[in-house]
């Protein structure tokens, strides 16, 4: 298949929802197929398929065996199947200035702004409205590379409704204009934004002796994590915080969990259901397995293991992509254990980053 | 706890020992390692949380195998000869889960009449108890010179304090050592081997694999690099594949101890940055992470190894090797070298060009003589009276 007709394909899928069936057919087809566009025409992936003795795309002839890439090889080289001055929009992910980044490089933001509309609408707006969106993060235009403000600035532009905004601006967030409209709103609003600016955001109320009752149906999104740029809360702590400072029901706050190396990303179906989830909802165009970090087979459902998913959205770079979180398979999706620590030296032997610091 | 009482129960016991009591009793205790069998070793097997039993076996075995009671005295006369009064107390701050390393720290000391407190890293709880209690197993009185805890207090009680561990951790030890505490830090290093034109690639690649799967590649001697000669152009691919043979072989009678998943999610990383850079190769048994060789792209430099992941570099000629050893500096702490057409001064120059003191054939990286000069100091710095030796 061309790379059109790949895209097509899967877009036609995204758009048919992201609660439809499964269908397992239809997606080992279109991963073998995209794997094997993938292979030809992404010269650092085809190599590291070679490494691991496929030459031949032929030769993978189930998508759990197509070789997935470790997110942190997207720091050392750009996994892309199409030339680079045809290079659209890179998105980085997050980290210090000093650091190496990882970068996903996208010729078109089609296939990932159809697959945030589809789940987005789905397990945050929870239908068709539009909905007035309160965004705590900064906007595209202040973080070009960061795909979590592409995804909120798609997010507001298509599925929002005018009065949509963004509090995180320049150097700051700016609490008193959101609590400010927090205070005012009439009509059901969608929160959302990065973990740590919610704590902040909970820590700013508290200061003020606030405690606000949004209007019925309002919810609220968190991502993210904390990055160590607020106090670390647990989840409990977390949603807990905010169901009591905003005055929601506890099933109307999701997590959401993503990554800037995929198109797509997971929800809790909290809304959706009408209680309380921690099992991530895997969208029909992705899938996602729990493996065994050293033999890379399936773990027994309900056994820890390391994510790898497969998302067919990813159309121009690598649809196989092996993370360092750790999570379970439950129900019809999966539940975040935590992220990897990182690793640790038992030895005496000088670490790597030591040693090429000093170069 | 210690109370200050055990603590002078420790000096005065090494107050009561002479230097050929303690050289003997240490190299009988070393003869319980080195003995067949050696429930010791067995003992260490069952403790040891980080490396398999045949790792274990093996590396303890060869790295003990030089410290006979002839070399214990001789060192301990060249101390003696040498060196001032001992420290009273010495408080030897172990690092990392080498067993072997942790055996050296500690007898050296007692060696040097010193009375020890060793304290184990806490990725290798076992290797210190059992040589003290080895050590107690053939002389009680020498081993109530020795004591291993975790009571980080005795930091303030020392006369010396011998650190291992990373550089914040010597420097953290080195500010909290009490004034008038002579204080020795070695940092972490890494070894090399070097393959010259001259060598029999397989057998050069035999030797390399033990070097680099015994304590599965996370000793400051394990080779974090091997370069090779590559003249005839290929030559380092070809020592690659017979890298990569044997240590597919060493699987099944050296296999690597546990990793955890972090480590094991790491490595794969590793395997996988590597593999999709240009112009590198990677050989290993995937899709399982037990060992990886890496042939990287002339001119290149990636990370060191670890783990039984070992990069090959190729190289020109002698001088590309003393310019990669150059580059390596301070870091460097030994090189295997094999087949260069050149004598032993100028290589022994190379190491200490990289910042180390130690040349050895390959397969003999494990097994540092005794009296090695550890970070280029004498084996027995204690002795010098210097305080306040920098790391």
């Amino acid at each position: 298949m061309s790379r059109d007709e790949l895209d097509q394909a899967v877009q036609i899928w995204i758009r048919e929802g992201a609660e439809g069936p499964l269908d397992e057919p239809r997606f080992e087809a279109l991963a073998l197929a995209l794997f094997a566009y993938q292979h030809e025409h992404n010269a650092p992936y085809r190599r590291l398929c070679e490494t691991v003795g496929i030459d031949d795309p032929r030769r993978v002839e189930c998508w759990q065996d197509i070789p997935a890439v470790p997110t942190g090889a997207f720091k050392e080289a750009r996994l892309a199947c199409f030339p680079p001055d045809r290079r659209l929009r890179v998105f980085r992910t997050s980290g210090s200035t000093t650091e190496r980044r990882g970068e996903l490089h996208l010729d078109t933001l089609d296939l990932y702004e159809a697959s945030l509309r589809s789940t987005f609408g789905q397990y945050v707006l929870g239908g068709p409205s539009r909905m007035r969106i309160l965004v705590l993060a900064p906007p595209a235009e202040e973080a070009p590379d960061s795909s979590l403000s592409h995804m909120f600035h798609i997010a507001c532009r298509d599925l929002g409704t005018a009065a949509s905004r963004f509090y995180v601006r320049g150097h700051g967030w700016d609490p008193d204009a959101l609590i400010g409209d927090l205070a005012e709103v009439d009509e059901s609003v969608a929160l959302v934004g990065t973990a740590f600016a919610f704590v902040h955001l909970l820590d700013e109320l508290e200061a003020r002796g606030l405690r606000l009752t949004l209007p019925v149906g309002s919810r609220a999104m968190e991502t993210g994590g904390f990055k160590g740029r607020s106090r670390e809360l647990s989840r409990e702590e977390l949603h807990g915080g905010i169901a009591k400072a905003l005055g929601l029901p506890r099933h109307a706050i999701v997590n959401q969990y993503g990554m800037c190396e995929l198109a797509s990303q997971f929800y809790e179906p909290s809304l959706l259901l009408g209680h309380v989830t921690t099992v991530k909802r895997v969208p029909p165009w992705v899938r996602t397995r729990v493996v065994d970090a050293a033999t890379l087979q399936d773990r027994p459902r309900g056994e820890p293991g390391v994510l790898v998913h497969y998302d067919l959205a990813n159309t121009g770079s690598v649809l196989a992509v092996q993370t360092s979180d750790l999570g379970r398979r439950r129900d019809d999706g999966f539940e975040i254990l935590g992220r990897l620590p990182g690793a640790e030296q038992r030895g005496c032997s000088i670490a790597a980053d030591a040693l090429l610091a000093l170069r | 706890m210690n109370t200050p009482s055990s603590l002078t129960d420790l000096r005065e016991a090494a107050g009561r020992l002479d230097p050929d009591r303690v050289g003997s009793a240490l190299a009988s205790g070393l003869d319980l390692w080195r003995a067949a069998d050696s429930p010791w070793l067995a003992r260490l097997a069952r403790a040891h949380p980080v490396y398999s039993a045949a790792v274990l076996e093996r590396g303890v075995r060869m790295g003990v195998q030089a410290w006979s009671a002839q070399a214990l005295r001789q060192l301990a006369t060249d101390a003696a000869r040498r060196g001032g009064p001992a420290p009273g107390l010495t408080a030897v701050w172990l690092a990392g889960s080498i067993p072997t390393a942790s055996f050296h720290a500690l007898l050296l000391p007692l060696l040097a009449g010193s009375a020890v407190y060793g304290r184990p890293s806490s990725h290798d709880p076992a290797s210190a108890r059992l040589f003290t209690a080895s050590l107690r197993a053939v002389d009680p009185g020498v081993a109530d010179a020795l004591e291993v805890g975790r009571d980080d207090t005795l930091l303030d009680q020392a006369d010396a304090l011998v650190a291992y561990g990373s550089n914040e951790t010597i420097e953290s030890l080195r500010g909290r050592a009490p004034a008038g505490c002579l204080f020795v830090g070695y940092g972490h290093k890494l070894s090399a081997a070097a393959v010259g034109p001259a060598a029999d690639l397989e057998s050069a690649a035999t030797a390399v694999a033990l070097d680099a799967a015994l304590f599965d590649g996370r000793g400051c001697l394990s080779p974090a690099y091997v370069f090779v000669a590559q003249d005839p152009q290929g030559r380092a691919d070809r020592f690659a594949e017979h890298l990569a043979d044997a240590l597919g072989a060493l699987t099944e009678t050296l296999p690597r101890g546990a990793l955890s998943a972090t480590e094991q999610v790491a490595l794969r990383e590793r395997w996988a940055r590597e593999a999709l850079r240009e112009g590198a190769r990677v050989l290993s048994p995937v899709p399982r992470t037990d060992w990886a060789v890496l042939l990287a792209p002339a001119g290149t430099w990636p990370e060191p190894g670890l783990l039984r992941f070992v990069p090959v570099l190729p190289v020109r000629d002698l001088d590309e090797l003393g310019t990669c050893c150059a580059q390596l500096h301070p870091h460097l702490s030994s090189l295997a070298h094999v087949g260069w057409e050149a004598g032993a001064d100028e290589l022994e120059k190379i190491v200490r060009r990289g910042g180390g003191a130690r040349c050895c054939a390959p397969g003999r990286l494990q097994a540092p003589p005794l009296d090695w000069r550890q970070d280029e100091r004498e084996p027995l710095p204690l002795l010098l009276r210097k305080p306040r030796t920098t790391a």
